[in-house]
């Protein structure tokens, strides 16, 4: 196969993607994926300019003029609802002579006024103020043509704002698929729907996007060794298995996968993740199926990564090492590219809008406690994915083969009740081998 | 001893426990009620009024209560705590120490401290390393003679963190 023909020029960028075609389903990655200067550059062309990237949810800007400043790639995007209360995303670049005219990362506002020679924008985006207008610039000059250039595509999903740089892009219903069902087992959960806790927690990490995704599409198998300390303290069981009993799921050509855990069997678990039992009570209404509930019902660790680099947990979680009773938590994650081996996580955590506020505060301190910049759980995370890639960027580590080979053999589970192709087993690599297909696909097209 | 050097003692004998790893000593200088806080920091416009901007009072790197505190350093010494297993290294410059007046409360002597922190950091083999700067707002409180620390609030300089975890203290 001369992929290095069809990606031409560098040989270098083929010869990578070259091994990971003839790799993949023999579940064998060369290690140079994930940190090399080439990849990235494809990479941000063939993947990140034309996927839907996460931006915000709506709950971060409830009211008019409420807006947030969210990035893809290295496009600065303000993400604002109108006096109209609609949400739109402008890139932040005056379009007299590109300064930024937002001038927070969030805030509320009705107007933004560029600093450099006074254009003046409604959140809306349009021009309504340019100073000295017909003296300098006449007669002909609309303000009509030079509004704030809007985001090619912006779409919602339950409260969940996607942005996409490429005006051809499909809908986001058509690029999630069946990830929506699964989806909707976080944002269904309630009538109310989701708030976010809060501003994300934001720390950079000398790693790979894709590196740090694997854990949240896959990879349970790193549970008992990466997080052995917190099964030394008590707050993850013993049983080096624990995180082998559930379903994985792929949604295949689409790339996105997800994990739904019930927890070793005799686990004496609560149901519902744990969440209180009148919020189990109110989903048999909120959930647009009742297969939703029954699934949500059993599950204990709950996890989504969306192609190519929005990801969700929600796990069931004891709070501290002395606390009795295990107290869920939801966290948003998007794995923000900023280079070869090196990217900003940006790490939200959220709850329904309608838990009791006794749960909203546990929830709350459950998630920075166990993720985010400072979780007990993700800091070793952290650790581990920054010496993977600076490994997968040396001179000869690039070109050693990854192992993904766990799980080939199993079959589907044919009695799994939700869509997409179910393993009946976590501990497999095929989230992962369908996700490397779908960025295969992309990188070579 | 004056106040003064009471106060100084006390913050650089903990930046010694803490660039030394010797986090039970650490413990033992916390009152049992503390509450120690580390909130999101937030490039936000500039306060008519003046002062720090952009603190959010919702979401912190850190919420720590005794408890919580107590787990982390239990985490350390399990012997598989990657994230600073090996221990980075880690130096805590204080600096800028202002002292208020001393008060009388029903758990004791208080005083409220500020203070600037530089901490470096630097880990493996690595010639890189990371800063974190902040300001402090403490509230100390005399216990059986000695200062415990009973509140801090530690005021990031950064709305993105530099560095890959908060896995030690500030
Ligand atoms: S660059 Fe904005 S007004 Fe000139
Ligand atoms: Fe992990």
């Amino acid at each position: 196969m001369p992929w290095s023909k069809i990606v031409g020029g560098s040989s270098r960028l083929g010869e990578l993607l070259e091994e990971l075609a003839t790799g993949l389903e023999q579940g064998l990655l060369p290690a140079g994926i994930f940190n090399d200067p080439e990849i990235f550059e494809r990479e941000k062309e063939k993947i990140f300019s034309r996927s839907w990237i996460f931006l915000a949810h709506t709950s971060e800007i409830p009211s008019p003029g409420d807006y947030v400043l969210r990035y893809i790639l290295d496009n600065a995007f303000i993400v604002v609802r109108g006096e109209d209360g609609q949400v739109r995303a402008f890139l932040d670049m005056c379009r007299h002579r590109g300064m930024r005219v937002c001038r927070a990362e969030a805030g509320n506002a009705s107007h933004f006024r560029c600093p450099f020679h006074g254009w003046t924008y409604r959140n809306d985006g349009a021009l309504v103020g340019v100073p000295a207008e017909r003296e300098a610039f006449g007669e002909g000059f609309s303000k009509a043509d030079w509004s704030l250039l809007p985001i090619p595509k912006l779409e919602e999903f339950d409260g969940l704002l996607f942005g996409n740089l490429s005006p051809e892009a499909p809908s986001l219903k058509e690029w999630l698929g069946d990830a929506s069902w699964y989806l909707e087992l976080v944002t269904k959960r309630s009538h109310a729907g989701l708030e976010v806790l809060g501003p994300p927690q934001r720390f950079v990490v000398n790693t790979d996007w894709k590196l740090a995704l694997e854990t949240f599409i896959s990879d349970s198998y790193h549970t008992l060794m990466t997080h052995r300390s917190l099964i030394e303290l008590g707050i993850a069981p013993r049983d080096a298995k624990y995180a082998m009993y559930g379903e994985q799921i792929h949604i295949p050509g689409k790339g996105h996968g997800t994990m739904v855990v019930g927890g070793p069997p005799g686990a004496k678990l609560p149901p519902f993740w744990g969440y209180p039992e009148e919020m189990m009570e109110r989903a048999k209404t909120s959930y647009p199926t009742r297969t939703h509930w029954e699934v949500a019902k059993e599950t204990r660790i709950f996890l989504i990564t969306l192609f190519p680099n929005f990801s969700l947990h929600n796990p069931i979680r004891k709070p501290d090492h002395l606390y009795p009773k295990p107290v869920p938590m939801l966290t948003f994650r998007v794995w923000h590219p900023l280079g070869p081996g090196r990217i900003e996580v940006v790490s939200w955590g959220l709850v329904e809008k309608d838990a009791p506020e006794w749960f909203k505060e546990k929830a709350l301190h459950s998630y920075m406690r166990f993720f985010g910049s400072s979780g007990t759980f993700e800091q070793d995370d952290t650790e581990i994915w920054s010496h993977v890639a600076r490994n997968a960027g040396s001179t000869l580590g690039r070109r050693v083969l990854f192992n993904y080979q766990m799980g080939r053999g199993v079959a589907p589970d044919p009695n799994w009740p939700g869509p997409g192709v179910a393993y009946p087993i976590n501990f497999t690599d095929e989230n992962l081998r369908n996700f490397y297909r779908r960025y295969l696909e992309l990188m070579l097209d | 001893m004056n106040l003064t050097q009471e106060i100084l003692d006390f913050l650089y004998g903990e930046a010694e426990l803490l660039d030394e790893g010797r986090y039970r000593e650490w413990l033992d200088l916390l009152t049992e009620d503390i509450l120690y806080r580390v909130p999101v920091r937030l490039t936000r416009e500039r306060l008519p009024q003046g002062g720090h901007s952009g603190i959010s009072e919702q979401m912190f790197h850190l919420d720590e209560d005794r408890t919580s505190l107590e787990m982390r350093v239990a985490r350390l010494e399990t012997g598989f705590a990657w994230a600073e297993d090996p221990p980075s290294r880690l130096r805590h410059f204080v600096t800028n120490v202002r002292i208020g007046e001393p008060r009388h409360t029903p758990l004791g002597e208080e005083v409220e401290v500020r203070s600037y922190v530089l901490v470096f950091r630097s880990r493996w083999d690595q010639p890189d390393f990371t800063f974190l700067s902040a300001e402090r707002h403490d509230t100390l409180r005399k216990q059986n003679g000695s200062w415990k620390l009973a509140k801090r609030l530690v005021i990031l300089d950064h709305s993105t963190l530099p560095t890959h975890n908060l896995s030690f203290f500030l």
